[in-house]
């Protein structure tokens, strides 16, 4: 095996780097943080090995040693597992019954097949952006087609009977943040309020207050994780949000939403 | 995680950009290893891609959980290096270690201080109802978390909270600060609304 330069002057073999135990135990841990089936895990499993040793290791040879190849490899490995996903269930086309119902149907199923979210949640969604107008009774009654369809990357799409049952709710439950928390206490019609306005907010953020914003309550990361993203010490970072936290406050005050 | 959140903060289907950031630039973005004009450049792109995004984000959540890089070459302790350390590290205690242990005794340590209480520190003192917890995976969090906020301690035998903890979840309420007293390895904890 021809050797590579791949850090500093170091050498290193792309195929020792394959074989190290701890290599395969971090794939082998993304693919079961990813998916819940063995057959799924095994074959992005698989997958990721494969895409790794393709082209006499091309991928861990685009290494330049900008970054700790440890952490290189995560970025990789995830990337991977991302594009297992697209090949594992294709492009993802939404059912031509759906997309007859019209921009709001694909718009259902995209969220509840695709992103999981409840149907409850799509209906808040639909409202935000302007694609449904009817009540709730109504949407629940015209989902009945987009409930009957297939959706492999959710099996228990077909499964949600009652509005208020849906096993996604407590997926995606949160209190873990205070803009989640106070949405989550809204009735429905101040609940979409509530979104337009952090979302208006939000967009007129600069760009490091929204990722910040984003990865901190959004996607749960620590704040130092989201903190040396921007440049920031931990706590000059705590101070920002504290400072994005009150345009929030704000922007939901003047649009005569407080909590209940 | 924050559905209500992230969904108004992801970028839409139809914008998703064709060119995506490389792999190695979401990696020195996730080590804070980038220069200012290439960040602007990056945080511009990762807000309207929903895949560079995921990337980033799932990079950063197995960093924070492995904290160590995996090891290519020899094992470690079969480097001269750790050697030569291990003699040190004998020769240092044999010789400094009673003077140590004196110091010790004479001077114990005791750090306070008083941090802004953040998810973090909520959802551990949220986690059980006992006021008094040990050696455990609770006990872990809170010193990691400690350590993390720039607290400089060995080690903690166990943490005593004053009274029971219930979050507030009132954006507009008032914020918490957490006072800490750790002495003699033990973490004395007390919650109080922001004055």
């Amino acid at each position: 095996m021809e050797k590579s330069e791949l850090l500093n002057g170091n050498i290193m073999d792309p195929a020792e780097i394959l074989a190290s135990r701890d290599i395969l135990e971090k794939i082998e841990a993304v693919c079961r943080r990813h998916f819940s089936g063995d057959n799924d895990r095994d074959e992005c499993y698989i997958f990721i090995l494969d895409s790794l040793k393709a082209d006499n290791f091309k991928r861990l040879r685009a290494f330049k040693g900008k970054s700790k190849l440890s952490t290189y490899l995560y970025s990789l490995i995830n990337s991977l597992v991302i594009d297992f996903r697209r090949k594992r269930y294709g492009r993802r086309r939404i059912p031509a019954v759906v997309s007859k119902l019209g921009e709001w149907a694909e718009a259902v199923y995209r969220l509840v097949c695709w992103q999981k979210f409840s149907f409850d949640d799509a209906y808040d969604f639909l409202r935000v952006d302007g694609l449904y107008q009817s009540n709730y009774d109504r949407f629940m009654q015209e989902i009945e087609t987009i409930r009957n369809e297939p959706c492999r990357e959710n099996p228990t799409f077909k499964s949600i009977d009652e509005p208020g049952s849906d096993y996604m709710q407590n997926v995606n439950d949160s209190d873990a943040n205070p803009l989640e928390s106070l949405i989550q206490t809204l009735d429905r019609e101040k609940r979409i309020e509530a979104f337009r306005v952090i979302r208006a907010t939000t967009a007129a953020l600069p760009e490091p207050d929204r990722i910040l914003v984003r990865l901190v309550f959004g996607s749960d990361q620590p704040l130092s994780a989201a903190a040396k993203i921007i440049d920031l010490s931990a706590s000059a970072a705590r101070k920002r949000l504290q400072a994005i936290l009150v345009k929030y406050r704000e922007s939901l005050l003047s649009a005569g939403i407080r909590e209940p | 995680m924050g559905k209500w959140i992230n969904k108004s903060m992801a970028p839409a289907v139809s914008e998703q950009p064709d060119n995506h950031l490389a792999i190695e630039d979401i990696a020195r973005l996730a080590e804070g290893s980038v220069d200012i004009a290439q960040r602007d450049e990056f945080l511009h792109h990762l807000n309207r891609c929903q895949r560079c995004y995921e990337i980033l984000q799932e990079t950063l959540k197995d960093i924070s959980a492995a904290g160590s890089l995996p090891k290519i070459s020899n094992p470690w302790w079969k480097t001269k290096t750790f050697y030569a350390l291990a003699a040190s590290i004998f020769l240092v205690i044999i010789i400094g270690g009673r003077l140590v242990f004196e110091h010790g005794n004479q001077h114990p340590r005791i750090i306070t201080a008083t941090l802004d209480m953040d998810q973090e520190l909520k959802d551990i003192l949220l986690e059980g109802d006992t006021l008094r917890w040990e050696k455990g995976p609770r006990l872990n969090r809170l010193a990691a978390a400690l350590h993390k906020k720039g607290l400089l301690f060995k080690d903690l035998k166990a943490a005593v909270l004053a009274k029971p903890y219930y979050q507030k979840k009132s954006l507009f309420g008032p914020g918490e600060v957490l006072h800490i007293r750790i002495e003699n390895g033990v973490a004395y904890l007390e919650v109080e609304e922001k004055k």
